[in-house]
């Protein structure tokens, strides 16, 4: 069994995508229905979402910012957003995990781009986060949060997480079926990631120290190129280049991969 | 009917598919597998391997209605799975241009907790729809398959039987090039299976190529004109299905169950 994907492969596997792509109507049916069935029987719906991330940010807010010695006001609305960018990210890592094994029945049966299952889980995770995030404006207003113009850098920054998390979505969706140990592993280390990555706290608290861990991390990389312009700073170009990086990488590996076991997916299941 | 100007078809050379088993070690689980799937399972270094279909070559044009016979495991319902194109063949190749519609789990996709009409919705873009086609398909599928007011409520609230005929009623709203059928789908009490049997002729009539996999020897004479017999995921016998069946066992005219 060679590694290396034929001709063939590639271009099955672009096929797929730009299907997948097109099949737009189907995935974002998929990710709204996902949504949808988790809180169909409840009665505040899926604003169970908006709720308990407000819970855990006035908790966790009120008691670290005492522990860090920060003023409520100026904590708050960091962690806020800082929480919000963390839990799409780790949302979109964990579910990949299930990205195709879900598809199952689907992918047993009929010929449908395995893409359309990555774009499934980025929706369902976009709905999330839209309903996580409308709790920011009510944290600005309370606490007297002004942001400037430099909010739209953010734009660019989300753009780079969206193809980041695709292609994240697609590696570990493969590796996942084929691996069904991997699942454990990953939910072991999105646990570690988020006391690793300044989420909760701040990176000028490690004083200097430690660069390794707030710029080689992956994790702190995204959240800034999102989250910095929210906080009013430019993000640093080096966090671009290295987010830009992580994604060249990214692509070097799933790309091929896609293109030779793509067809293999289904036999995993 | 085809659609588009390039006809319907379906070519399989030297097809095989291989299930790796990465779990399965040793002989304990070797018999199991072997008392479950009749595919010929083997041991190699790195694991066990069920291969379900062995060097499958057909080749299927517009106007063929194709009869699959074979015993449990024989590999009828994974031939009908490659037909789909849901399995890429893992060695040899395997071409079909059509759309597909294969209704080998009329259920697919449904979720208990969506109403009926969100189903529908949701089934519709699955065989190509746009969202908006597939609600114009609301009415024709919630009349025929005898809902009423129910439509509009969650599935999980419906009978088991109403459950199946809006599965049925979803399934068969399409019309496709190619038609997959394992075992003719019978369902409801019998004012609606026989609403149903000509729901699915008509379906069966308009398609371009129909492969029906059955144990019924009866509806493969009526429906089908070609046969293959699968044994151990080989092709054993291809003709017409009188011959085929002659060679299964069941002569002339009789009428068993395979």
């Amino acid at each position: 069994m060679s590694l290396h994907p034929t001709s063939r492969d590639w271009r099955l596997a672009a096929d797929d995508f730009l299907r997948g792509m097109k099949s737009w109507q189907i995935w974002t049916l998929m990710g709204v229905s996902d949504i949808r069935q988790r809180y169909k029987r409840s009665r505040f719906g899926q604003f169970w979402i908006t709720l308990s991330m407000a819970v855990f940010v006035a908790g966790i807010g009120v008691v670290f910012s005492l522990l860090f010695k920060q003023s409520v006001a100026e904590y708050v609305p960091y962690l806020a957003v800082n929480y919000i960018i963390w839990t799409f990210m780790s949302g979109v890592v964990s579910d990949s995990t299930t990205a195709f094994v879900q598809g199952t029945v689907f992918l047993r049966q009929e010929n449908l781009p395995k893409t359309i299952f990555v774009m499934r889980v980025i929706v369902r995770n976009l709905i999330a986060l839209a309903h996580n995030i409308v709790i920011v404006p009510p944290v600005f207003l309370l606490f007297g949060v002004v942001p400037d113009w430099g909010i739209f850098l953010m734009l660019p920054g989300f753009a780079l997480l969206l193809v980041a998390s695709f292609l994240v979505t697609l590696l570990c969706g493969i590796l996942c079926t084929r691996f069904r140990d991997l699942p454990q592993i990953i939910a072991n280390l999105l646990q570690l990631a988020f006391f690793i990555t300044p989420i909760m706290w701040r990176v000028s608290q490690l004083d200097g120290r430690g660069w390794y861990v707030t710029h080689l991390n992956p994790f702190a990389v995204f959240l800034r190129i999102v989250t910095d312009p929210i906080h009013g700073k430019v993000p640093e170009l080096y966090d671009y280049g290295a987010a830009l990086t992580v994604i060249a990488v990214l692509t070097a590996v799933t790309w091929p991969l896609f293109a030779r076991f793509r067809a293999r997916i289904v036999y995993w299941l | 009917m085809a659609k588009s100007n390039v006809l319907p078809s379906i070519e399989l050379v030297n097809a095989s598919v291989e299930f790796p088993i990465y779990n399965a070690r040793g002989r304990s689980i070797r018999s199991t597998l072997l008392q479950r799937v009749g595919g010929a399972v083997s041991t190699e270094a790195d694991g066990v391997t069920v291969t379900a279909l062995r060097d499958i070559t057909l080749s299927l044009r517009n106007g063929d209605r194709l009869a699959i016979v074979g015993h449990n495991g024989a590999g009828k319902s994974t031939l009908l799975r490659v037909f789909s194109g849901a399995y890429e063949p893992s060695s040899g190749a395997a071409e079909i241009v059509g759309k597909v519609a294969s209704l080998l789990d009329i259920t697919m996709g449904m979720d208990p907790e969506l109403t009926g009409a969100e189903n529908i919705i949701l089934r519709g873009v699955f065989t190509g729809m746009t969202i908006d086609e597939a609600r114009g398909f609301i009415p024709e599928v919630a009349a025929f398959s005898e809902l009423g007011d129910y439509v509009n409520l969650p599935m999980r609230t419906y009978s088991s039987g109403m459950t199946l005929r809006l599965a049925f009623a979803i399934s068969t709203a399409s019309t496709p090039d190619i038609l997959l059928l394992d075992e003719l789908i019978s369902v409801g009490d019998s004012s609606f299976a026989h609403k149903a049997r000509d729901r699915i002729e008509r379906m069966m009539d308009r398609a371009s190529i129909l492969v029906l996999a059955s144990h019924d020897a009866k509806t493969l004479r009526k429906y089908c004109s070609r046969a293959v017999m699968l044994s151990e995921g080989r092709i054993v016998a291809d003709g017409t299905v009188e011959e085929v069946l002659e060679a299964y066992g069941i002569g002339d005219d009789g009428d068993g169950v395979l």
